[in-house]
């Protein structure tokens, strides 16, 4: 389309400024829904599959495929990760064994901690090292920790102070365990924990001690870190050494989680999608049908002055290029905004980890708005096309001059 | 339920093996019929399996936070379960309980019967159950959700609504003209268009109260047959209906008078383009 056909679209919808702007609004507020939509339907699972890559592990390995509160652990764990590591596709394997540990505040207040214990070994944690020093391979006394930000902010702590935990490892199940006094080497993330969440990590030795656990050595998990490029090759060799245990990597928790994990978001993303675009069809569609309608004369004259019939189709697709392009260009901010308002509705939800995001960006989400829209403005300007393209040039001049 | 207990290949036996219930949805994916004899097992390898009858299937209670996960379910009796599981290691594993479910007498003060038991069995965690709990929360924020996303559906409409006022009484400027050349007031063209605007969203709030009445059972079906699940999605309750009229008939005359204020506030000769 030449300069000249875009200008005179621009010069059409001019003319009647509110009606623009009205159309412009619309497809703003309908594309800034619409973006959102496809910020959600994929929001979960791109922050998940971020959150799994986060700490370096690629495959993960659990004794059965059990929701988490009723999985058995992992028994003989020291034999078991041993004979993981040694398989050639695995750089390395730490253990993870996960509780819940309790502690007094400065105001006498008691704190639930999130508590897990991991091997001291390994070059890979499962936290990252935000302050401070991360737990040491030495049997110090006082035993090391490191502790969340949140736990931190609640208890004053940071790097060298001292903290009296009391485990409760056993699901509920009281233990006997007396308490026991860490001092804080660090403060760290942990990538999945919740917004609220007050978590602390040490040595297994130590949580075994804390928990009051026997010398059997169970752990809950197995984080793996396969060499470059060789998780798929590393979940089979682990299935054929132990077909007892349940090895999966990110690319099959990340599919499981799109087939059962908050769908519900999903669907309603494709189901508010196709409302919002049937929305944005329906109002372009009768914008610029009334404003053909109303223009028949001044259609039918240009016409008669020597306008092709290509020429004046064209101009309504123009215009209908131009509504929906400068409502689609300003939904982009809108819709931005509102991600992040609805963002921070969702996100109080229990057990989402606060880097879990329910809308996250991906040039793939603003490639498909744009062609979505694009689709739309087509469609929505056929009929009033056909309208244009079919009209009769001397019988709409005599029946407007009539009129 | 037992998630941790796993099923194996069914088997005819003589004596009558313990009575088990299975979920629906268990029952249809391993194809197994009442009567049929099965074996499960406390873990994987399939060790210490005992062989259970199906004596019913039941359906299990929905659960949203479980949506998309089949509920792949049996139900056995209490010390029926507690043999298979239990540690012979533990001696207190064959008498030992995740949790008790308790119903107080009618009338009964739930704190006091929790401090009271709490005192009896130090250690013994005792929670009201018609208490809050995360599942509330979670549908609390999905209503707020729900709420926000009808607030922008409503300003979309609203601007829609507005586009297609203006249109309609643009198309009207010759006819509100001429009723002010023959003599009627602003006032009387106000309480038209005021009426109009009233007819045309009550008409259009009823229908789509009907439409979302109408879509109700569609929805239900088409979600329920995607996640194998009793549970209802979409419920039109007059409550709602009421609501979404009490938002729908208001916004709907300020459109109108809106739009028709730049017509109402122009002299009649201006209207007639004279």
């Amino acid at each position: 389309m030449s300069a000249k056909v875009w200008a005179f679209a621009l010069r059409s919808l001019a003319r009647q400024p509110g009606r623009a702007i009205l159309g412009i609004l619309g497809v703003a507020a309908v594309g800034a829904l619409l973006f959102d939509m496809l910020l959600l339907s994929r929001g979960l699972l791109v922050s998940f599959r971020a959150l799994l890559d986060a700490a370096g592990f690629d495959v993960r390995v659990i004794a059965a495929d059990a929701p988490a509160f009723a999985r058995p652990r992992i028994a003989d764990a020291e034999a078991a990760a041993a004979a993981i590591r040694a398989l050639p596709e695995v750089d390395e394997v730490v253990s993870l064994r996960l509780g819940n540990a309790s502690v007094t505040g400065p105001d006498g207040r008691a704190h639930d901690v999130f508590f897990l214990g991991a091997d001291a070994q390994s070059r890979r944690r499962p936290w990252i090292l935000l302050e401070g020093r991360d737990l040491g391979a030495s049997e110090a006394a006082p035993p090391a920790l490191v502790v969340n930000r949140q736990l931190a902010k609640a208890l004053g702590l940071r790097p060298g102070a001292e903290i009296t935990l009391r485990g409760d490892c056993a699901r509920g199940a009281a233990t006997a365990a007396p308490p026991v006094r860490f001092r804080v080497s660090g403060v760290v993330s942990f990538p999945f924990d919740e917004p609220k969440a007050m978590t602390a990590g040490t040595r297994l030795r130590d949580f075994g001690q804390t928990c009051g656990l026997d010398e059997r050595g169970d752990v809950d998990i197995f984080l793996v870190a396969s060499r470059e490029g060789a998780a798929a090759a590393a979940v089979r060799s682990i299935r054929a050494l132990r077909s007892d245990l349940h090895a999966l990597s990110n690319d099959e928790i990340v599919a499981r989680f799109q087939q059962v994990g908050f769908s519900y978001f999903r669907q309603i993303s494709a189901v508010l999608s196709s409302i919002t675009l049937f929305f944005g069809f329906l109002l372009i569609t009768v914008l610029l049908t009334v404003s053909v309608n109303q223009r028949f004369a001044e259609i039918a004259a240009l016409r008669a002055l020597g306008f092709t019939r290509a020429r004046v189709v064209l101009d309504v697709l123009a215009q209908a290029v131009l509504l929906v392009g400068t409502g689609g260009l300003l939904s982009l901010p809108l819709g931005l905004a509102l991600a992040r308002w609805l963002e921070s509705i969702l996100h109080a939800m229990p057990e989402i980890p606060a880097d879990m995001h329910f809308f996250a960006f991906e040039p793939r989400a603003l490639l498909l708005h744009a062609m979505l829209l694009a689709v739309t403005a087509v469609l929505a300007a056929l009929y009033p096309m056909r309208l244009v393209s079919r009209l009769p040039i001397a019988a709409t001049l005599r029946s407007e001059m009539v009129t | 339920m037992l998630p941790a207990v796993l099923l194996f290949a069914a088997a005819a036996v003589p004596s009558t093996p313990p009575s088990i219930l299975v979920s629906r949805q268990l029952l249809a994916s391993e194809h197994l019929a009442v009567g049929d004899v099965v074996a499960l097992s406390g873990d994987a390898r399939g060790s210490r399996a005992r062989e259970f009858r199906i004596a019913g299937v039941y359906e299990p209670v929905p659960d949203p936070a479980r949506l998309g996960a089949a509920a792949l379910e049996v139900r056995l009796h209490l010390p029926d379960l507690l043999d298979l599981t239990a540690d012979p290691a533990d001696p207190v594993a064959a008498e030992s309980v995740r949790s008790i479910n308790v119903k107080l007498a009618s009338g009964a003060d739930v704190e006091a019967f929790s401090r009271e038991l709490g005192a009896r069995v130090p250690g013994l965690l005792v929670r009201d159950l018609a208490g809050a709990d995360d599942a509330d929360v979670t549908f609390v924020v999905l209503d707020r959700f729900h709420l926000a996303i009808s607030l922008v559906t409503v300003i979309a409409s609203s601007i829609f609504l507005l586009a297609l006022m203006v249109m309609l009484v643009d198309e009207r400027r010759d006819t509100v003209a001429i009723l002010r050349l023959i003599g009627l007031r602003r006032r009387r063209i106000f309480i038209q268009v005021l009426a109009e605007g009233l007819v045309i969203a009550l008409a259009g709030a009823l229908f789509g109260v009907a439409l979302a009445v109408l879509l109700e059972g569609g929805f239900n079906r088409f979600f329920q047959w995607r996640y194998d699940t009793a549970l209802v999605f979409v419920r039109v309750t007059p409550a709602i209906a009421a609501r979404a009229v009490s938002v729908a008939v208001p916004l709907g005359i300020l459109a109108s008078v809106a739009a028709s204020w730049s017509l109402l506030r122009r002299g009649a000769m201006a209207l007639a383009r004279r």
